[in-house]
Formats: structure tokens, C-alpha cells, sequence
């Protein structure tokens, strides 16, 4: 239904500039994700698309017409927050209500449609209740009815799943996708959960310090992330780092890991010599059974499991604090000695200065790895 | 709605951005409004000025307030007026503080005593000083009556220089004590009961207690509470002009009483504005002491909440 | 630490009723007064036990005052509705301009808002004379001497400064997120403003609008500086009462009486607004 466009949009407040000249675009019925830590404008950016936050530059287009200086009230999207921002003295059912009563329904239709949303959203035997009497679950449901309710062309969602509980949570992340595409929604998604990023987003724009680090599809943005820090955002747990100074061999360069030459095909020769940090995701680190060519000798030193996995955590012979992430019910050491390889190809090496991304993974699958 | 193709891009009647000017424009007006006759007052101070001698005035720059230094009248007012607002303020705190003690707990007969407690403070301090007035009335008051029954039989209140003073302070305590019971309260109401709970385990006394949590907690209401009271005993007019006039004689001319008596019955306008002039230096230094402090109550409060 | 002992709970009822009898025996006292004709205040000893009259406050209604002497004619009545006409003009008129201003405080942090508010807050402990006298010369020469206009405006020094503190603070209490939610379902801000704000605000207004209203009605400098005799609320008019010949102590002690009723009333009715506003308008302002 829409094309939503940013220019270089910027907003300052005193000397900060919480966002800074971005540039993005979503097409319509299309979900994007908005990621990144917390202070990294993502809400702020919310605020200007909706309109209720004026850009010091840049403009927001809408279908391509100019909106910068449209009000809030006549832009006709829809925003859940992510503290609810119910109208606590309202309830439920007017709350939800309240676009409807903007554009001045009639009575009959009001209530049919506030009746459908609710169904959909399951609040429905909660719609004569003040918002104090609603759990946080169903405090969520509502401000996601009153998202909804108008059927806006565009969605805003900022972190809404954020202040729910974690099985609630859970329960929702499964839901939302199916609410959002069966209508045809262009959906802007905010969230620092970076599963949720990848679950929900046809693509992703990260956003650090108020500007748009990276963009992509999240299989881009997981296996090619454009820096460090995104890398270690991007996965739970976190990337294991290594400091590594590359050797060039002729053609050939490559890092080593505790003794260990790890080789880095298609790395260009001009790396040698530069500080870098050697990323690898605990998924594709694994344990052999023995003194496997080429596996690298370690200590574990505790496992835990979580979720659908088991953590292992060791050192290296040199002191280095390595990983290892398997699927549940597999089994592996849980002390002593033990020796693991990594993933041919599954290396991300970063420039140690400024965190940039030189060499990544190409030309693998990793899809099955991806939580 | 479905997507409207005629989205209105009216900016309102009032744009954006004027409009916290527009709204915030009363206001103003009433900055303004003070600060011209301030203004004017300033100006008057640095003038010899009788409404009755309107062609001698002139500029005599600093030589009222100079004047002041050489002027017994002067001091005497001072004198007073410190004297009235340590008085107050002093026994205000006390008693407030006891009384606040006494109220601590929350039950029925302590709520309903401090509704009671409200009602001196909603008296107006001028209805007050004639309440008093009249309790204090030589011939059938009831208080002189009280005092004949133990053996005081001259006691003249207000009507004598040296009782005057206490009188109005016994008014002053009367309106004003309730307004420190409530801040304090609201404060020993709203202390964390963490610190007492530990503290009845180790087995420290109550007094104890008292003097070395209680008190140090409390202390930026305590401080709020006396600024605040400062600021108004310094400058106290109505109680006492309600009562004597700033009499007998000139025991009780405060700053403000004396400025009144310049102005209206002396049509002394230059001396008058001087006068006020070192009233308002007094009470900025302290006003400025105690918006910090407040604002500092503020941001506490906040990040608590 | 519940463990006091008999001599404790004695000692407090002791002191409880001692601060009781300290606090509200003056009023008692008054009102015993209003019903009692002269002959029985000036009685002494003093009783309590008397046969009480209405005489005094018909005299405040009619208007007449029959002595022994003459007839007096008393207007009282006047003060009364001096009083009522300038507290609920003052409060109406700070509430009007002072609520919108206080939103835009609260929401807009604009160049000047701070400087604004921090010289409105420091007027507020200023001594009002040293506005008042050359008010009063002014007033003379822009004709708003003794005029309800002049005082309704110059009681907005009491009230706007009141209304801005309290306010101010209620509306920053509101999550904006509430607000921006309202206005992106399709309400104007003049809408949020009336339907969201407000309502919201609501407690914090009605404590300020009370507070205000009780200062305009007690406040007896103002009105002693700035009114003439037809014009003088009941603050003033009472002590003129004293001072006029032939006076009857129980008709002070009626007008007394009736000038602090209402606001002895409203704290009685209001008070959980009062005590908000009194203790949070000082320390969370």
C-alpha cells in the first residue's frame, strides 16, 4: 500500500545528534526492521516518521509525496508503543476506539470494527476494563488493537514485545507475523532482540549513534555483518574474538590460532601485517573426538545449557577464551581436555583499528546454524 | 482509513513552532507586568521623593540608603524584623517537628487531627491577628482571663512594648505552625523504614534513633520548610499590621509595616523604596539558597519515582 | 518498634489534646463569640454556657445595626461579595492563562521558558510592597486605580506564579508517549490537549485552583494598598470594622467568622488536594 522514503533525515537535541542524515527506503507490504542498542535513535527516528517529533533536515516521503511538514494527526499511520502509552483513563475499548473516533466513524461500524480487532488480538472479553486492570500482555494486545484498528498503511512498532513477559513474548513473536503480512501492511519494527530482527524483518537496517550502519537482508547482516559490532549484536552467545596478525604466503594468507594455521582463502594478500580480530561464532565451532589435523587444543572449563543449546566455555593453550555452542542432547566434554576445529570458511576478520569487516564468509550455507 | 490520496497539509492556525510562544504570552505579560513597577521602585529608591513636596523631588543616588547607616529608626527595623522571623521560624520548627513526631503513624484519630490542623493555616493571618485581638482584649478577653486566674493580672499583649512582640509571635505560631507539621510529615511519612527496622534489631534507643537517622533524613525538608518560612517571617506585614499598626510606639515596625507607614502616612516614597529595596536584597540571597535546594528536593524526588 | 509503654500512650494523648485544644480553640472561641450579645462577652468572668443570638449575624444580612445609641448601617455583605468577585475572578483568570502556559512549559523546553518561570518563581518571594506602592501610583494615572479590573490583574501575582509551580509539574508527569499515541490516531494537539492532558492533569489543577483561590481570599495587603472602601474584601473590611465607632464585639466576631468559613469549608471538603498541593507544590513543584 505504501512506499515510505527518508532522506538524510536529521534531529538534534542541544548539541547530541540523535539522528544523523538517514537514508532509508521500505516498499510496500514490506517489514523493516530498525536494530541496534539502546540510545541508537531508533525511537527518535519512530518519532519523525509519525510526525510527532519535527527533523531539524531531511524529509519523510510517503507514497513519494513530501510529509515533512504534514502534522501527525493527518499522516494516517498507526504506532504501538513500547511502554503501551494506553490512555489510562479511557478503556480498553476506547482506546482502541480512538483512531476510529478521529476519522468520526459512525456508531455501529466503530464498534464492529473495535469488536473484529479485538478478536483477532484475543482481548475481547477485556474491552470494558480500565488499563490498570489489564496485564501487561493484554495492555500490549490493546495498544497493538489501536495500531491496528484503522488499517494505516504504515505500522510503526517500537520494541512492543519489549515489557512482556518472556513466554508471552514467545507466543507473540509467533503471532505478530501472521497479523502483520495477512494484510498487506508496510511495517517499520523496532527491536534490539536481534532474533526477533531476523524473524520478523523482510530486511534490516541497523542503526548505531543515529546512523544506518548497515542494510540488508538479515542472512547479509548475519553472516556478513559490516563491522565488529554488529557482529557481536547479531548472535546469542556473543562471537568469540581473537587478535591475529595475518601472514602472507605468495597468494595465500592466513591467521594463526594457537598454533594452529588457519588458512583465509580469498583474503587479499595486502592483509598481512595488519592488526585485526578474528571472529567466530560458536556454532561453528565444534568438538572432535580426537587430535584431529588441524583442531586446536583446549580446556574446558564450564557448560551450561540454554534454550536449544549447551554452552561450552574454554580456553586455549595460550589463555584465550573460546565458546562453543552445540545443539541440545548432543554430547561433548564437559571437562578436561579436549580438542575443537572450526568451520572451514565460517572466519569473519575484522580490522582491529576501526572494526570493519575485511574478509567474511563466502560461498556457505549456513542456514541450519542460524537460531 | 485507507490511504487518502487528499491528505490535508494545513499547518493549523498557529504554526508549530509559535505555539508554546502564543501559549506562554500571559505569562510574560505578568513578568513584565512585575518587573516595571520593580523597575520604578529601584529608581524611587535612588530619589528624594515626598508625595507631599512633589516639587522636591530629585536624584539623591545612594544617600537614602546611606542614611539608613546613621538612622537608629533604621536599625530598630531590622532589629525587629530579624528578630520576629528567628522567633518564628525557631519556635515554628520546633513544634512543628514535635508535632509531626506525633503524628507519624497513620491511623484514624492522627489523620483526622491533621485535617484539623489544616484549618489556622486556611485562617487569614490578618482574621487571625484580630482573633487574637480580640481574644487578648484587656476587658473581656479570654485569654487576659486566663492569665487573671493564675495570678497575672496586668498582662497588656499587644498594647505594651514589652509584650507586643510575643503576641504577635504567638499569632504567627498559631497560622504557620500547621504548614511546617504538614512538610515534615510528608516527609517522616515518605522516609524508607528499611534504615528503623535494622536499627530496632541492633537495639539503639529511639532517641537515638531519632537524632541519628530521623533528623539527618529529614534535614531538606527541615531546610525547605525554614527557607521557605524565612522568606515570608522577613517580610511579614499583615499579622502585625492587623494587630498594632507596628505599634506601640515603633516595637514592631518590620521592614514591610515601616515601608507601608513611609509610604502612606509619611508620603516619604524615597525612603519607602530603599527600605523595601534591602527587604527584597535580603530575601533574593535567600530565595536563591532555597530554589537550589529545592531544585535539588526535585531531581531526588524524580529519580526515586 | 511497637513497644511503648502506658506512660508513653498517656503522655501522647496528653500532648495530642493539649495541640488540639491549642490549634482550634481560637476558632471555637470566635464562633461561641458570634452569638453572643455584648452584654454577655463582656461579662467576666467569661462563660461558656450562655443563651446564644442570632441578632448579630441578621445585622450582618440586613444591614442595620440597632444599638441602644443608633442605628448603624454595616456592609458587610459588601466585603463578602468583594471577596467572592475577586477570588473567583483572580482564580478563573490565572487558571485561563496560567494552565495552557504551564503545557507549554512543560512540554515545549523553548529559549526563555526557563528564564521565564525562574523570575515568575523569584517574584513569588518578593516582598509585594515593593510591586504594590509603585502599582499604586501607576494605577492612578492609567485609571485602574480602584477598579475590580486592576485588582482581579494584580492578583494574578499570587495566583499565575501558584498555577505555573503546581501545574507545571502535572503535566511532566504525563509519559509524552501518551500524548504523541493520541495525536498520531488522528487527534489535533488542541484535542490531546483538552482530552489528554487535562483530564490528566486534572488532581493537580483543581490542588493549584484551590490553593490559588484560598491566597486570593486570605490576601490583605493587596486589596489594602490598591482598593477604596466599596471595593475591600472582607480581610480589610473586618479590621475596618474595628476601627469604626460604635462597634459591637459580637457583630466582629460574626463578621469574623463568616470571612473564614468558606475557606475553613473548602480545606475541610478539599483537603487531600491541599495537602498535595501545599507539600508537593513544595518539593516537587
Amino acid at each position: 500500500m505504501s512506499h515510505l522514503q527518508l532522506k538524510s533525515l536529521t534531529k538534534k537535541y542541544k548539541k547530541d545528534t540523535v539522528v544523523d542524515a538517514v537514508n532509508l527506503s521500505v516498499n510496500e507490504a514490506e517489514t523493516l526492521v530498525l536494530f541496534g542498542p539502546s540510545g541508537a535513535g531508533k525511537t527518535v527516528l519512530l518519532r519523525l516518521i509519525a510526525g510527532v517529533v519535527e527533523p531539524d533536515a531531511g524529509t519523510v516521503e510517503i507514497d513519494q509525496e513530501d510529509m515533512t511538514e504534514v502534522e501527525a494527526e493527518h499522516r494516517g499511520l498507526g504506532m504501538a508503543f513500547q511502554n503501551f502509552a494506553l490512555f489510562p483513563h479511557m478503556s480498553a475499548f476506547e482506546n482502541i476506539a480512538s483512531p476510529l473516533r478521529a476519522a468520526k466513524l459512525n456508531k455501529n461500524d466503530l464498534k464492529e470494527r473495535v469488536g473484529d480487532v479485538a478478536r483477532l488480538l484475543k482481548i475481547e472479553h477485556v474491552l470494558s476494563h480500565m488499563p490498570r486492570a489489564l496485564s501487561n500482555g493484554q495492555k500490549q494486545r490493546t495498544a497493538l488493537a489501536r495500531a491496528l484498528v484503522g488499517e494505516p498503511p504504515i505500522l510503526l512498532l517500537d520494541d512492543p514485545l519489549r515489557n512482556v513477559d518472556a513466554k508471552l513474548r514467545f507466543e507473540m513473536r509467533l503471532e505478530l507475523p501472521s497479523l502483520l503480512r495477512g494484510r498487506g501492511t508496510t511495517v517499520i519494527y523496532v527491536t534490539q532482540d536481534y532474533k526477533e530482527a531476523m524473524a520478523l524483518g523482510d530486511h534490516i537496517a541497523v542503526l548505531v549513534d543515529g546512523r544506518v550502519v548497515q542494510h540488508g537482508s538479515p542472512e547479509d547482516i548475519y553472516l556478513r555483518p559490516a563491522n565488529l559490532e554488529i557482529a557481536r549484536l547479531f548472535g546469542d552467545p556473543v562471537i568469540n574474538r581473537f587478535e591475529v596478525n595475518p601472514v602472507a604466503e605468495g597468494e595465500n594468507v592466513s591467521v594463526a590460532l594457537s598454533g594452529i594455521e588457519l588458512p583465509l582463502h580469498g583474503a587479499e594478500p595486502s592483509l598481512s601485517g595488519t592488526a585485526c580480530v578474528l571472529g567466530i561464532r560458536p556454532e561453528y565451532v565444534s568438538f572432535v573426538p580426537e587430535n584431529v589435523p588441524g583442531s586446536i587444543p583446549v580446556n574446558v572449563e564450564a557448560e551450561t545449557p540454554i534454550n536449544e543449546k549447551i554452552i561450552t566455555l574454554a580456553k586455549t593453550t595460550g589463555g584465550r577464551e573460546l565458546l562453543v555452542s552445540r545443539p541440545a542432547r548432543t554430547n561433548g566434554p564437559d571437562s578436561g581436555n579436549a580438542f575443537v576445529t572450526i568451520k572451514p570458511g565460517s572466519g569473519l576478520l575484522f580490522k582491529q583499528s576501526s572494526g570493519e569487516l575485511l574478509h567474511g564468509i563466502v560461498n556457505t550455507q549456513v542456514t541450519e546454524a542460524v537460531a | 482509513m485507507p490511504a487518502n490520496k487528499a491528505l490535508k497539509r494545513r499547518r493549523g492556525l498557529i504554526s508549530r513552532k509559535a505555539l508554546p510562544y502564543v501559549l506562554s504570552l500571559p505569562a510574560l505579560i505578568v513578568c513584565i507586568g512585575i518587573l516595571i513597577p520593580f523597575f520604578t521602585a529601584v529608581f524611587y529608591s535612588l530619589q528624594r521623593y515626598r508625595l507631599s513636596q512633589p516639587w522636591a523631588r530629585k536624584m539623591n543616588w545612594g544617600e537614602n540608603y546611606l542614611n539608613f547607616l546613621s538612622d537608629p529608626g533604621f536599625w530598630s527595623t531590622l532589629k525587629v524584623s530579624l528578630s520576629y522571623a528567628v522567633l518564628t521560624v525557631g519556635l515554628e520548627l520546633l513544634f512543628g517537628l514535635g508535632i509531626a513526631l506525633l503524628l507519624r503513624k497513620r491511623n484514624r484519630v492522627n489523620n483526622f487531627v491533621s485535617i484539623l490542623l489544616l484549618l489556622p493555616l486556611m485562617t487569614a493571618p490578618a482574621l487571625a491577628a484580630l482573633m487574637f485581638k480580640l481574644m487578648t482584649n484587656p476587658g473581656f478577653g479570654i485569654l487576659s482571663y486566663f492569665l487573671t486566674l493564675i495570678g497575672i493580672d496586668d498582662f497588656r499583649w499587644g498594647a505594651s512594648p514589652s509584650s507586643a512582640l510575643f503576641t504577635v509571635v504567638l499569632v504567627d505560631i498559631w497560622v504557620y505552625t500547621p504548614f511546617i507539621m504538614i512538610l515534615l510529615l510528608a516527609g517522616l511519612r515518605s522516609l524508607p523504614t528499611q534504615p528503623f527496622e535494622a536499627a530496632a534489631l541492633d537495639g539503639v534507643p529511639r532517641i537515638q534513633q531519632f537524632f541519628r537517622i530521623t533528623l539527618p533524613m529529614l534535614t531538606p525538608y527541615i531546610l525547605t520548610a525554614t527557607l521557605f518560612r524565612l522568606l515570608e517571617s522577613i517580610q511579614q506585614f499583615d499579622i502585625i499590621y492587623a494587630m498594632t499598626q507596628g505599634g506601640p510606639g515603633d516595637t514592631l515596625t518590620v521592614f514591610q509595616v515601616e515601608a507601608y507607614l513611609n509610604f502612606f502616612q509619611s508620603t516619604n516614597v524615597g525612603r519607602s523604596a530603599a527600605l523595601l529595596m534591602i527587604l527584597w536584597a535580603i530575601t533574593f540571597v535567600i530565595s536563591n539558597i532555597f530554589i537550589k535546594n529545592w531544585l535539588r528536593l526535585r531531581e531526588r524526588a524524580r529519580g526515586e519515582a | 518498634m511497637e513497644h511503648s509503654s502506658i506512660l508513653e500512650k498517656v503522655l501522647r494523648g496528653i500532648a495530642l489534646c493539649l495541640v488540639i485544644t491549642f490549634f482550634m480553640f481560637p476558632i471555637l472561641w470566635i464562633v461561641l463569640m458570634s452569638f453572643q450579645t455584648n452584654e454577655t462577652i463582656l461579662r467576666v468572668p467569661p462563660s461558656f454556657i450562655f443563651e446564644p443570638t442570632l441578632a448579630n449575624y441578621k445585622a450582618m444580612f440586613t444591614g442595620k445595626l440597632e444599638t441602644s445609641a443608633a442605628s448603624l448601617e454595616i456592609h458587610f455583605l459588601r466585603n463578602l461579595g468583594n471577596s467572592v468577585l475577586l477570588s473567583v475572578g483572580a482564580v478563573s483568570l490565572s487558571l485561563l492563562l496560567g494552565v495552557p502556559a504551564a503545557y507549554a512549559f512543560a512540554r515545549h523546553k523553548f529559549k526563555g521558558s526557563e528564564d521565564i518561570a525562574f523570575t515568575l518563581l523569584s517574584f513569588r518571594f518578593a516582598p509585594p510592597l515593593l510591586v504594590l506602592l509603585p502599582l499604586s501610583l501607576y494605577f492612578q494615572k492609567i485609571g485602574l486605580a480602584d477598579t475590580y479590573i486592576g485588582l482581579i490583574w494584580v492578583y494574578q501575582l499570587i495566583c499565575l506564579p501558584l498555577i505555573l509551580w503546581i501545574v507545571r509539574g502535572y503535566f511532566e508527569d504525563i509519559s509524552p508517549d501518551i500524548e504523541y499515541a493520541y495525536r498520531i490516531a488522528g487527534h489535533s494537539w488542541f484535542s490531546t490537549f483538552r482530552k489528554i492532558a487535562l483530564p490528566l492533569a486534572g488532581p493537580g489543577i483543581a490542588a493549584a485552583g484551590l490553593l490559588a483561590f484560598i491566597f486570593a481570599w486570605n490576601n490583605f495587603i493587596f486589596a489594602l494598598v490598591l482598593a477604596s472602601a466599596d471595593k475591600q474584601p472582607v480581610t480589610v473590611g473586618a479590621l475596618a470594622f474595628v476601627t469604626a465607632s460604635g462597634i459591637q464585639y459580637g457583630q466582629i466576631a460574626a463578621a469574623v467568622v463568616m470571612s473564614i468559613a468558606p475557606t475553613l469549608a473548602l480545606a475541610l471538603y478539599a483537603q487531600k488536594y491541599l495537602v498535595e498541593g501545599l507539600s508537593l507544590g513544595a518539593v516537587k513543584g
